[in-house]
């Protein structure tokens, strides 16, 4: 748990330093969504919330600012939730999940922002921040599948 | 077990949820909006006051009040017309050689600023000037309405007419505030600095008010009180005396606090046999002041910087130069014939390319 | 580490995540169709608002070139034109014609003013403009004009403009 905190911080800590700009503002991998999904599936939903909510508050004191901290918060954990939710129905494999929660994160930021800038306007953004959700939740699931599948094969031969 | 631990969690993520809903929410109601107000009730000119405010009730209410008090100051420096209640700058014109007249504070306070401009600037603005400004005052009217038949004031009468502009007596009482002039030909003409003692005593009454971030702009002379609510200073753009020019603004200044007054040929003028005659008259010639088209003063009183941008225009810029130099808290820029800009040491501008 | 993780969850990929996505991309390209059709019926073109007396009097796009005659009463007016995207008055009934010396407006939040017949054409929806302010020249003159408009105080105005 505290090893997975702090991959996730360190994470983020790489985004934060090398921003992959894919010529959009505010469109980011999400490394450390990552982490939370392979916590989500190896050790269950409450580390994984206690886990992301701790790595937002830490990257937000220590890298964002306030407004930065209450976007991820909005997106975080709304993203989380509908995994969480999505998981439990067994429809989608980690792959399926993730994309959702990528798409949903976006969505809860630019909930966030809107109400923050009361502009209607920034849902202009939407269907880019679908259409990259949704890539950057399949690259992250891909990871996740891949990851794990090793981890339990560590564990199986412990 | 597992299940309610999962509940649990749901639970924490949707209060994590609402929270972030909640903290947008009171970050926007904190968030404040810009206003504008114009209004024309003044000064023969166009008021404008932009301000920072979390209503439009709220700024509505202020300006309101804002506007009465312009409007005060307005009827107060007026010479043309009287107003029921009140001693203003016509009554005691019409008072001249008679009698003392009882006149508020604040008319104390913008002759005494009148006398020590006169002081300072050694005579190149004086409100006992009214009698030669108006004869020129007629004439430019005269011109305006009748371009073919515009025509110069006669030497003799101008020379005439600045006999009787000594400003040593007009005699200011202060204990009983009253005014007086001693001479019954000489008039009180408060024009080159009544409309920025107004906007000064304006700013002052704004904060009293409470209001935190305004620009107040009545007729081009500005005034800022605050800065406009994110921390980001006024722009205040310095109009290119070249109207058939492109470019709107020869540059801009940035205020926090403090005013900018400008003094130009280029708005108020009247042509004789394709000559160009402007406003603002010279009180050592008694002809219209033609050294360059535009100067531009700050300083933290809007009235001295209303005062000074007249008498700067009244000089060559050299002269002007000295005397700015000399005066702590006070900048000024030039803008020359041929577009050029001259400017004192601490004058910060972005000029516009 | 819990042992409920079924093995099925660890596969790559799932015919359902294929579809899942498909659909995704599918809503992104239907939404980002309709909210560019909604914001073009929606945005509001830069025009030149007229009032006399405060009260509104009409709108003209800056984007149509035309001419239009601006009366105040008693056979006072002003003539607007508006011709590439900006807007100016070039004659007025007015004796001191600061209206006409004006230079042309086009940014939100510029104006014409033309004080004896209480004219204001104000541009909304252009551009922004770069100052909040401008110090212009007409300082220093003689306070208050014989006649001038303020025998009716009545004809003041306040319009607020929200940004």
């Amino acid at each position: 748990m505290g090893m997975l905190t702090a991959l996730a911080f360190v994470f983020s800590y790489i985004e934060f330093l090398i921003p992959i700009h894919l010529g959009i503002p505010g469109v980011k991998l999400g490394l450390a969504n990552l982490v939370v999904i392979v916590a989500l599936y190896t050790m269950g939903t409450k580390e994984a919330c206690a886990l992301s909510l701790i790595r937002i508050v830490l990257t937000g004191f220590t890298f964002g600012s306030p407004a930065s901290m209450l976007y991820s918060l909005a997106g975080g954990s709304l993203s989380l939730l509908v995994m969480i939710l999505i998981r439990k129905l067994e429809v989608f494999s980690v792959t399926g999940v993730s994309v959702l929660g990528g798409v949903f994160h976006n969505i809860g930021q630019i909930l966030a922002a809107v109400l923050v800038v009361e502009t209607a306007s920034l849902l202009y953004y939407l269907p880019v921040l679908i259409l990259s959700g949704t890539i950057a939740g399949a690259v992250i699931g891909i990871l996740a599948a891949r990851l794990m599948k090793r981890l339990e094969n560590m564990i199986r031969k412990c | 077990m597992h299940v309610k631990k999962s509940y649990g969690a749901v639970v924490v993520l949707l209060a994590a949820v609402l929270v972030a809903g909640f903290l947008a929410a009171e970050s926007k109601s904190n968030r404040m909006e810009r206003y504008e107000v114009k209004f024309f009730d003044s000064f023969d000119t166009v008021t404008v006051i932009t301000g920072y405010a979390k209503s439009q009730e709220e700024f509505q209410e202020q300006t309101e009040l804002l506007q009465k008090k312009l409007k005060y100051y307005h009827e107060l420096f007026d010479i043309y017309h009287a107003y029921e209640g009140i001693n203003n700058i016509k009554t005691v014109n019409d008072a001249a050689g008679k009698e003392p007249v009882e006149v508020d504070r604040e008319m104390i306070g913008l002759l005494k600023l009148g006398k020590e401009m006169y002081q300072e600037t050694g005579g190149k603005i004086n409100i006992a000037y009214g009698s030669v400004l108006s004869v020129w005052h007629e004439y430019r009217e005269q011109g305006m309405a009748d371009p073919k038949e515009a025509q110069l004031p006669p030497e003799e009468l101008l020379r005439k007419q600045s006999e009787h502009t000594d400003i040593s007596k007009v005699i200011i009482d202060e204990k009983a505030s009253t005014v007086f002039l001693q001479d019954e030909d000489m008039s009180l003409d408060v024009g080159s600095i009544g409309k920025g003692y107004a906007v000064q005593r304006l700013a002052e009454y704004a904060e009293e008010i409470g209001m935190k971030h305004l620009l107040i702009s009545v007729g081009g002379n500005v005034c800022a009180v605050g800065n406009k609510g994110d921390g980001e200073p006024w722009r205040v753009g310095i109009e290119n005396p070249d109207l058939d020019s492109d470019q709107s603004y020869v540059g801009a200044v940035e205020l926090t606090e403090g005013s900018i007054v400008t003094s130009g040929n280029y708005q108020r003028f009247y042509m004789v046999e394709g000559k160009r005659y402007c406003h603002i008259i010279d009180p050592d010639t008694g002809m219209p002041s033609e050294y360059f088209p535009s100067v531009s003063v700050m300083a933290e009183d809007s009235g001295k910087a209303d005062a000074l941008s007249t008498s700067l225009f009244n000089m060559e810029v050299q002269e002007g130069l000295a005397l700015v130099e000399s005066m702590p808290g006070v900048e000024a820029l030039w803008i020359m014939e041929d577009g050029g800009v001259r400017c004192s040491s601490g004058f910060e501008f972005d000029e516009e390319k | 580490m819990e042992a409920s993780v079924a093995p099925a969850d660890l596969n790559l990929m799932k015919k359902n995540d294929v579809i899942l996505m498909g659909v995704l991309a599918a809503a992104a390209l239907i939404l980002s169709v309709g909210i560019s059709l909604y914001f073009a019926a929606n945005t509001k073109m830069a025009e030149a608002v007229v009032y006399v007396d405060g009260k509104e009097q009409g709108r003209y796009a800056l984007n149509h070139p035309q001419t239009v005659k601006i009366s105040s009463g008693d056979g006072n007016y002003n003539v607007l034109e508006i011709k590439e995207n900006q807007a100016e008055i070039t004659e007025a009934s007015c004796p001191d014609k600061l209206c006409v010396k004006h230079r042309p407006v086009k940014k939100s939040g510029e104006s014409l003013v033309c004080l004896p017949n209480r004219v204001v054409v104000e541009i909304e929806n252009g551009d922004e403009r770069e100052v909040d302010s401008s110090a212009s020249g007409t300082g220093g003159e003689n306070h208050g004009k014989k006649g001038g408009i303020y025998g009716n105080a009545d004809s003041s105005c306040i319009c607020i403009f929200l940004y």
